[in-house]
């Protein structure tokens, strides 16, 4: 402990990394708040578990897709994905090492005993309850909460009393979902995929697959196999979905993938926000995520989604942790339309994630706002893909990043613009800092323009502080430093003011990160 | 030799074929052999390949055919430089050098440690030297005030590959140009720059050729403490082309600046890649590069800076990328990458690509210039800017030849 060579009073300094001047001490503090050990959700839950044969073989597929009592057009799905997947190698491209993964030490369907859909919320078993609870996601509370104050009558109504609807998905299945009878009423339909297979057959055959292909990569054409559970939400022409929808992803079981399928519909002028958060107990041993998210939206209709990713990302020897390997993708597929990510990432072991848009329908438009913070040994590579194929399609892109410990932080993103896409524009901005001399931050833009008329900006801002707002700040009587301290302060806040009121909590303490000092 | 020739590429393609008999009918030679070896590992390169996604020679280069235009007159003066010339089977030179010039043609090939990096740098390597032409030619730079150096790559054949090795002893100062005027299926030539201590290198390189041929220019540089490199290119694209230039700061206070422009006419593709580490403290890049792409052309930048661990503190490192597509039908692919492993650094990348700006053209016009003279003013000042850091001997060349070809 004396490693100092001084008195116990510089015990709590061993082993702090050197931090150059000018980057924010709060920002060194934010980071360190999400370090491993201060990991609040990394509890387990013991419950009797239901699991699939250890390993992926076609008889797992047949098992999973027997437990959620398929249709047979699904189990054929699943089994051609299945078949299409023996054949592709896992990608390598990415910035990430990780171990080789054996595919057959998981186990690919992992359910409560107790059944997977309860009637009610009170038939949900009590442990599961409480994890929620110590998440922070009151299931019991807010169903009783409405019953209390009454019903809300109309679409308006409830617009004016801001709620959240949840889907909790416990391993492979979603074990409730909130606010379902009200939601109904305004016609929007949210509930667990595998039930909407059973009640909206056509909707689910039309729309499954058709942003994310069943062989479009290794690890979606894997979670087209053996995907479980997840959410489907399909937002009638016209409704203005009255309140946020979440589902909340828990994985508990050891040993255990999850490979759960989003998908989400906004007909034509619809609108709806999505909230996604995730996390994960502490296991000693890897976790695999793959997920698939696919969102469609028609005409005049807007998706926003946003994710809270925070699976436990390992310790700080880089034991344990999430593989999350992700693929989000959606489809701007009518004239007008305009679909937004929003992704706080400071979970998992190793990311593998480009949630990208399609921009097919003219004048349509995609957002990317990202912020990425890794420590410890996490490694993520993420970032997004913006695809102009439409009329006047137009595309932004904030990415920050913010790599501490022996972490390695890569923002990734491909900006295209295909002939037919009249007066195309895109607009990205990504910043990285390092906190510490044993990180990495980099950065790999692809930009591939085929229009004369389109404008595409990639900038490092760091460079580029606008002497207008300096100005104005100095104008005022600010001092330059803090004029400048204010200024670059703001970018976090880019990406923080697009997310959804319900993950202020969470957003707080990224709230306090700035980008001073960061490295381009 | 224990592979059978035709063993060492996976499924060849007809020019992958006739490199593979150039190389049989090599000399023995370890170093060659090595260096092929790490050529036949891919082949040509393709566009499966991530640093050749968008320059795909295989493709391209289906075979080694001479092409129909002749190598295009070489614009840069000769006047007042020693004049080296290479074509496809020959080697020319001036008879004499003043001190503080040594210059010697190996028949052996001189080993390549960037063979894994650079494909058609191995190639080149590997299949350079014939009876008339050095495997490699080294020169060792002791002095200042030396008389420029012009090399000229040039002829009529189906393939040429020529390898040039340069040492500049402390605080030796040279100029160095270089004309790649085509006429040949595919040319190939591989640059080598050594920087000791405080020495400085201008390097100003023209590329121009017919639109049948392929062409490869690799170079490295390695810097150490305080040199200074300035390199300026002017490329004009061929069927397929890649102009890749891999540096290494090796000690403190190394400084380069890497401008390049490139102009890509209907059928051309040009390609300018880079890659610059920052091994030692306190190393400043600039790198400018601009381009003009028409319809039916092709531009390409990568660029990357790789800063690693302690070892690249306090680099001050800026790479910026600007195109204009001044037709519907051009196409542009950039990849500005940044990798970064040290702290306390300043690196800024940008890339802008799109059409003239609108109010630049209405002002220009509404002082009475014509519309078309006003994009071309526009077009000009805006490539020009990556041509001003080229040596004062040929900067007025350059900049003339881009103007006819934007006024063209």
């Amino acid at each position: 402990m004396d490693c100092c060579g001084g008195t116990t009073e510089h015990d709590e300094d061993c082993g702090e990394v050197q931090v150059k001047d000018s980057i924010d001490a709060k920002t060194v503090d934010a980071a360190k708040a999400l370090e491993s050990e201060n990991y609040s959700a990394g509890f387990s839950t013991t419950i009797e578990t239901d699991f699939a044969p250890k390993g992926l073989s076609e008889e797992t597929i047949r098992y999973i897709s027997a437990a959620k009592n398929e249709p047979e057009w699904l189990l054929e799905w699943r089994l051609k994905a299945y078949e299409r997947w023996l054949t592709m190698e896992e990608p390598t491209w990415a910035m990430v090492r990780y171990p080789k993964i054996d595919y057959q030490a998981y186990y690919y369907y992992a359910a409560p005993k107790a059944g997977a859909k309860y009637a009610s919320i009170d038939d949900v078993p009590k442990e599961i309850l409480e994890t929620y609870e110590k998440l922070g996601i009151p299931l019991r509370e807010a169903e009783v909460l409405l019953g209390v104050e009454g019903a809300v009558e109309t679409a308006a109504e409830a617009r004016e009393k801001p709620r959240v609807a949840v889907d909790a998905v416990f391993d492979s299945v979603s074990v409730a979902t909130t606010f379902r009878a009200e939601l109904k009423k305004a016609g929007v339909i949210f509930m667990s995929i595998s039930e909407a297979v059973h009640e909206y057959p056509d909707l689910v055959k039309k729309y499954l697959g058709s942003v994310v292909p069943q062989s479009d990569n290794f690890f979606a054409t894997l979670n087209s196999a053996v995907f479980s559970d997840g959410t489907f939400v399909y937002i009638p022409k016209g409704v203005r979905c009255p309140m946020e929808l979440s589902t909340y992803f828990r994985m508990n079981a050891e040993n255990t993938g999850q490979f759960e399928r989003t998908l989400i519909i906004a007909d034509e002028a619809a609108h709806v926000s999505y909230l996604e958060g995730c996390t994960a107990p502490v296991r000693d041993e890897n976790q695999l995520h793959a997920a698939v998210v696919e969102l469609v939206a028609l005409d005049d209709a807007e998706i926003k989604y946003s994710t809270v990713q925070n699976w436990w990302p390992g310790d700080e020897d880089g034991n344990g942790g999430i593989f999350n390997f992700v693929t989000k993708r959606g489809d701007c597929r009518g004239d007008r339309s305009k679909i937004s990510w929003t992704q706080v990432e400071t979970g998992s072991a190793v990311t593998w994630k480009y949630p990208s848009c399609i921009l097919r329908g003219d004048d349509s438009v995609g957002e990317f706002y990202s912020i990425a913070v890794t420590n410890g040994r996490q490694q993520a590579d993420t970032g997004t893909k913006m695809i102009h194929l439409g009329k006047r399609t137009k595309s932004r892109i904030i990415s920050k990043g913010i790599s501490a410990g022996r972490s390695n932080n890569t923002y990734r993103g491909l900006v295209s613009v295909n002939r037919k896409a009249d007066k195309a524009r895109n607009f990205t901005q990504c910043d990285s800092l390092l906190i510490g001399q044993n990180c990495g931050a980099h950065t790999i833009p692809y930009v591939e323009n085929r229009r004369a008329d389109a404008q595409l900006e990639h900038e490092a801002t760091t460079t580029k502080l606008s002497d207008d707002q300096l100005f104005y700040a100095r104008q005022r009587g600010i001092p330059e430093e803090d004029a400048v301290a204010l200024l670059v302060n703001g970018f976090v806040r880019d990406v923080l003011q697009h997310l959804p009121m319900e993950f202020a909590v969470e957003a707080q303490s990224l709230l306090k990160v700035s980008l001073e000092g960061s490295v381009g | 030799m224990t592979t059978a020739l035709r063993d060492f590429i996976r499924n060849p393609t007809a020019a992958e074929l006739e490199l593979v008999a150039r190389y049989g009918m090599q000399p023995e030679d370890a170093r060659r052999e090595r260096a092929f070896l790490a050529f036949a590992e891919t082949g040509l390169p393709h566009r499966r390949m991530e640093a050749w996604k968008w320059s795909d020679f295989r493709a391209s280069l289906k075979s080694l055919d001479r092409p129909k235009q002749a190598a295009i007159p070489d614009p840069l003066p000769h006047d007042g430089a020693l004049v080296f010339r290479f074509t496809p089977s020959g080697f020319a030179y001036p008879k004499t050098l003043p001190s503080g010039i040594s210059m010697l043609a190996k028949r052996e090939v001189q080993a390549f440690s960037s063979a894994e990096d650079l494909p058609l740098g191995a190639l080149t390597a590997a299949l350079a030297g014939s009876d008339s032409k050095p495997a490699t030619l080294l020169f060792e730079i002791s002095g200042r005030d030396l008389p420029r150096l012009h090399f000229v790559f040039e002829g009529a054949g189906e393939a040429s590959f020529s390898r040039v090795v340069f040492l500049l002893r402390p605080n030796a100062e040279l100029v160095v140009t270089e004309s790649h005027l085509g006429g040949v299926g595919m040319a190939s030539a591989l640059s080598e720059f050594t920087l000791e201590a405080g020495a400085k290198l201008t390097r100003t390189i023209y590329q121009r050729s017919g639109p049948e041929d392929a062409i490869g220019i690799a170079s490295t540089l390695t810097l150490d403490a305080g040199a200074a490199v300035t390199q300026t290119t002017l490329a004009f694209g061929a069927k397929v082309s890649r102009l890749e230039t891999r540096v290494v700061h090796r000690q403190p206070g190394a400084h380069l600046t890497l401008n390049a422009a490139y102009l890509a006419g209907k059928g051309f593709h040009a390609d300018i890649t880079s890659h610059v580490r920052h091994g030692a403290p306190e190393c400043v890049t600039r790198q400018l590069t601009k381009g003009a792409v028409l319809d039916g052309g092709t531009g390409v930048f990568q660029g990357k800076f790789l800063v690693p661990r302690i070892t690249g503190q306090h680099t001050d490192a800026d790479m910026q990328h600007q195109v204009l597509l001044l037709e519907d039908g051009a196409q542009v692919f950039a990849k500005p990458e940044l990798e970064i492993y040290a702290d306390d650094v300043q690196c800024a990348h940008g890339n802008t690509s799109g059409a003239l700006d609108d109010a630049q053209l209405f002002y220009l016009r509404q002082r009475g210039i014509p519309e078309r003279q006003a994009r071309g003013m526009l077009t000009e000042a805006f490539i020009a800017e990556a041509l001003e850091t080229a040596d004062e001997t040929v900067r007025d060349v350059m900049l003339a030849e881009a103007q006819d070809w934007l006024a063209s």
